[in-house]
């Protein structure tokens, strides 16, 4: 309880979207509280911090997972990938802009979790099913848009990865 | 109104202004605003009690701890923190005070006993658990049925026997039909305890202005300007220098329509200490503090004739109104709602009521989404189905001779409310149509007792009251939440437009709608319009974002703000075009002459006149600038209406409950921008499903609450939840500006009752009744063996 008086800090260094980043912080420093507070990167949210909503979601080491669940000095040397850089190197682009035609997001605050969570999904699985990205999406908690239109986003963005022109109609007309 | 040719923006699927920058994580929510370096951290200590007396508070070690600034308890907050208190001015209803920091004795687990000033937030939540704080546990009323009675223990002193509310309502030959008529149908409905759970927990930060000696306050809310006049009644400081801000807000759902205490602490420390103070809750506290829903009570009685027509209905509600009326809706919004909404989209003309608001040692209820009416209508719907069973008359067909029929519109219902235009009879048949109910009905007779699965159909017709103005607010006791909602246009110098509302969204896109009710009725192009809201110190005043009112509320104002200002546009537009004021009409940013389309000025030219920017004058008469402010007050309400139908197979050996088919034909007006309604309604009926299945708080006797974490307090995700099919008709308010009727609630109002049905409907075949939530594999297990014992036992 109160271990807090003698929390000794440590330099940890981690790699942050391909730029490196050290800072003095103690053992018990969330690796999410160490992107967002002390790096500065605010795309990387917080919904439970146990390890359920998938807010937090981030790449390490080029696997998806919760930052809430690791401590920084944990992964000491990691390369994390967060929603900022995969959104600014273009890789997102195809599923930004689905979101975007099927209205995929309300609020936006679980949308970089899952945005991160199906780009992992579809480069493993491009053409999947709609059961296979419910399933896919069971680690994701949104709150807003009853998953329907995450849904038909996620399968257009893999339908029109394989397309060089996408189509622009979109596909929430009905 | 609209200028012929002007293409129209209402009613298109235009993609949402918000997107792009939430897409690339850039949203700037409460926790990711760059608080300044001298910022202080706020931790509270919790009560671990449900009800207790507070002997003594400790906190030199909590103080002690190196990072700590200060600690303060209720003494110390009281110098310079008045306690809230909710007003309510309606008859029957007991005011609770509440200070922010629990004085004397604690009322619900998680209530705050203590806060720490930290330089850190891990070392502020390490001084918190520091705190000593010696208790005196005193019997607590936790269960709603044990709250109510002669012998529980009082949650307030001055408040007896825990009613914190009581009304009750009878129409003049309610008595004379009810005894008169065949037969009485009455069943009892017990609906569970949840709450709203946006993603986003809530948070506020306080900076503070030392030119000017005021204070910048950020927060996580629905309600800016609400939350700014409370805060400024609360602390005794001048409204005039307090400015709130809501950030992007991840979600609201009500939950963030309440405010709450820690915005007051927040606030005061930061004027106390002249530091920035920021507060951000974690989910173990969101769940324990922030309002809960729904802990109702239903026992109906309806008389009914040999043919299913209700003649008069009876209503006794009790709800849970927690320790404290919650601000500013109190106890008495549940309890009034579940009442007054109960009678729905039937020709039910004679009614009477009583209703409660029961005070317990759990944490306050609120105005959680759809409010009563996800539950008043489980309890009616699930009655109808109950007059079928009873007549041998499929429940469509009940309801069918019980709605409101369209030559009855504009319909003054029993409690003198008047529904200005809907579509129920029609809502039914397409629901019924689009889910194949005859068919259904058809292949369920063949089902036999030994098929693995039981499938069930279940219906929810139900009116929803939206967009309230000042009439509906007074008529519910609730004085001090205004009605009105206003809009500020400003045709800029440059003939661009900034266009402000006094609205704070969650998620629900008013940037984009609220520029497509613009464009249309100011003739200006959609992408010259620029919306902003949620900041006092720009937006009008107004009631915020609640109650499905954004578009009812907020969109009259903009079509009164548009229709104001065009005139001047248009005056001045016809003195540069040489014309009557009459040949002017504006669309597409410009204002043209209809006998000579040819010949137009552009908003530009307009505005640099206004704004003494070019050579030519202002025309004589003519006042400087573009700018106009218009408050509208909507009718008392409007009255969006819908029928869910729903399919579901119950797996008779593990009672797990999927849903094969849900069919929604919605109806809430004109539509602005239907790619956001049905996204609206998505969410609200996987929340309802959420609330029908699987959501439930869960207090122990002793009021610990057993769930405090979305491990255990279950929520859907998407394998959970079915595609949806939902159909719109339009049927236009003729009351409110614009004839939009709010979306924001139905899906809830229509999911939770639908759901529940159908459930109730697969397992009739056993015998098992089904009247409460959640409906958990345990609870339909236990109901569908109970009546096989029942069975058997009858054999033997
Ligand atoms: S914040 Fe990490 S999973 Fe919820
Ligand atoms: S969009 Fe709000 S939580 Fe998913």
């Amino acid at each position: 309880m109160s271990q807090a008086t003698s929390l000794r800090k440590t330099d940890v260094t981690l790699t942050i979207n391909g730029k490196s980043y050290t800072r003095q912080v103690e053992p018990r420093r969330l690796l999410v509280d160490f992107i967002r507070h002390d790096v500065g990167l605010k795309a990387t949210h917080i919904g439970c911090e146990h390890g359920v909503c998938g807010a937090c979601t981030v790449r390490i080491d080029g696997r998806t997972a919760r930052s809430c669940l690791h401590f920084a000095v944990a992964v000491q040397g990691a390369e994390i990938e967060t929603l900022e850089g995969l959104s600014a190197d273009g890789r997102l682009a195809g599923l930004q802009k689905a979101f975007h035609d099927a209205h995929g997001l309300q609020c936006g605050y679980c949308t970089p979790g899952v945005l991160l969570t199906a780009e992992e999904f579809l480069s493993e699985n491009p053409e999947p099913s709609e059961q296979e990205i419910r399933a896919a999406l069971s680690n994701n908690l949104c709150r807003c848009t009853g998953y329907v239109n995450i849904v038909k986003a996620i399968a257009n963005a893999a339908r029109d990865r394989d397309k060089t022109t996408a189509d622009p109609a979109g596909e929430s007309r009905k | 109104m609209i200028a012929q040719g002007h293409p129209r923006s209402i009613g298109k699927h235009v993609p949402r202004r918000e997107d792009p920058y939430l897409l690339r994580g850039e949203g700037r929510f409460l926790d990711d605003i760059a608080e300044p370096k001298d910022t202080l951290f706020l931790s509270f200590a919790m009560s671990p009690h449900a009800h207790a007396r507070i002997l003594a508070i400790r906190t030199d070690a909590a103080s002690a701890l190196p990072g700590v600034v200060a600690v303060y308890t209720a003494e110390d907050m009281a110098r310079f923190v008045k306690p809230i208190r909710t007003v309510i001015e309606i008859q029957g209803y007991r005011a609770s005070s509440r200070m922010v920091l629990a004085q004397d004795e604690v009322r619900f687990v998680g209530e705050h006993v203590a806060v720490v000033v930290a330089e850190d937030p891990y070392i502020a939540q390490d001084a918190a658990e520091l705190i000593e704080v010696d208790y005196e546990p005193l019997p607590a009323a936790v269960r709603l049925e044990e709250a109510d009675s002669e012998s529980a223990p009082l949650v307030h002193e001055d408040i007896p026997r825990n009613v914190m509310f009581e009304a009750a309502f009878a129409s003049p030959d309610f008595q004379a039909a009810f005894e008169s008529a065949e037969m009485i149908v009455s069943e009892t409905f017990r609906t569970g305890r949840v709450a709203g759970v946006p993603l986003e927990p809530r948070g506020c930060l306080a900076l503070l202005d030392h030119v000017a000696d005021s204070l910048l306050f950020y927060t996580s809310t629905q309600i800016p300007h609400l939350a700014r006049t409370a805060l400024s009644e609360i602390l005794d400081f001048p409204e005039p220098r307090i400015r709130v801000v809501t950030p992007e807000v991840g979600g609201g759902f009500g939950t963030k329509a309440q405010f709450y205490t820690e915005e007051v602490v927040t606030a005061a420390l930061a004027l106390n200490l002249r530091r920035p103070i920021k507060w951000v809750q974690d989910r173990r506290e969101e769940l324990l503090t922030s309002i809960h829903a729904r802990d109702h009570i239903y026992r109906l009685e309806a008389a009914i004739d040999g043919e299913g027509r209700i003649k008069a209905l009876r209503t006794d509600l009790t709800t849970n109104a927690g320790a404290y009326s919650s601000y500013p809706f109190g106890c008495t919004l549940e309890a009034t709602g579940g009442a007054r909404m109960i009678v729905g989209p039937y020709d039910i003309r004679n009614y009477a009521f009583h209703t409660r608001a029961i005070a317990t040692h759990t944490c306050p209820s609120g105005a959680y989404r759809g409010v009563a009416q996800p539950s008043c209508f489980m309890a009616i719907e699930g009655l109808m189905d109950r007059i079928g069973r009873k007549l041998g008359i499929d429940p469509a067909t009940v309801r069918q001779r019980n709605l409101i029929r369209s030559e009855q519109l504009p319909y003054t219902n029993v409690l003198g409310v008047r529904y200005d235009t809907g579509s129920y009879e029609e809502c039914l048949r397409r629901a019924l149509e689009r889910v194949d109910y005859w068919n259904f009905r058809k292949r369920q007779a063949e089902a036999r007792d030994d098929d693995e699965v039981l499938r069930g159909i279940g219906i929810c017709c139900f009116t929803e009251v939206a967009g309230a103005g000042s009439g509906g607010w007074r008529v519910r006791g609730l004085t001090k939440v205004p009605g009105f909602d206003s809009a500020s246009i400003k045709v800029e110098p440059t003939g661009k437009v900034t266009l402000l509302v006094s609205q704070a969204a969650a998620g629900q896109g008013h940037l984009t709608t609220f520029a497509q009710v613009l464009a249309d009725y100011l003739g200006v192009k959609v992408e010259d319009v620029f919306v902003s809201e949620g900041d006092t110190a720009t937006a009008p005043y107004g009631t915020n974002t609640f109650a499905s009112r954004g578009a009812v509320a907020a969109g009259g104002a903009v079509i009164k703000a548009a229709q104001s200002l065009r005139q001047k546009i248009a005056r001045i537009a016809a003195f540069l075009l040489d014309v009557d004021v009459e040949r002017v009409e504006l669309t597409e940013s410009k204002a043209i002459d209809k006998e000579n389309p040819e010949k137009s000025v552009d908003f530009r030219q307009v505005a640099q006149i206004a704004y003494s920017m070019t050579s030519v004058a202002l025309p004589q008469g003519e006042s400087f600038g573009l700018e106009v402010v218009e408050m509208y007050d909507p009718p008392l309400a409007t009255w969006p209406n819908a029928v869910h139908a729903v399919v579901v197979a119950v797996d008779r050996r593990t009672a797990k409950v999927s849903i094969e088919k849900y069919v929604v034909v919605h109806d809430s007006g004109r539509l602005i921008n239907p790619m956001i309604v049905d996204g609206q309604i998505h969410g609200g009926i996987v929340q309802g499903i959420g609330e029908a299945l699987m959501e439930q708080i869960v207090y122990d006797e002793d009021g610990q609450m057993l769930n405090a974490n979305l491990l255990d307090y279950l929520m859907p995700m998407a394998l959970d939840v079915p595609q949806i099919d939902i159909s719109h008709i339009e049927t236009p308010s003729i009351d409110a500006l614009g004839g939009f009727k709010g979306v924001g609630e139905g899906g809830v109002i229509g999911a939770v009752p639908a759901v529940t049905n159908a459930v109730a409907d697969a397992l009739a075949r056993t015998g098992a009744n089904i009247n409460r939530l959640p409906l958990r594999p345990s609870y339909l297990l236990r109901e569908m063996r109970r009546r096989q014992l029942a069975v058997d036992g009858d054999r033997k």
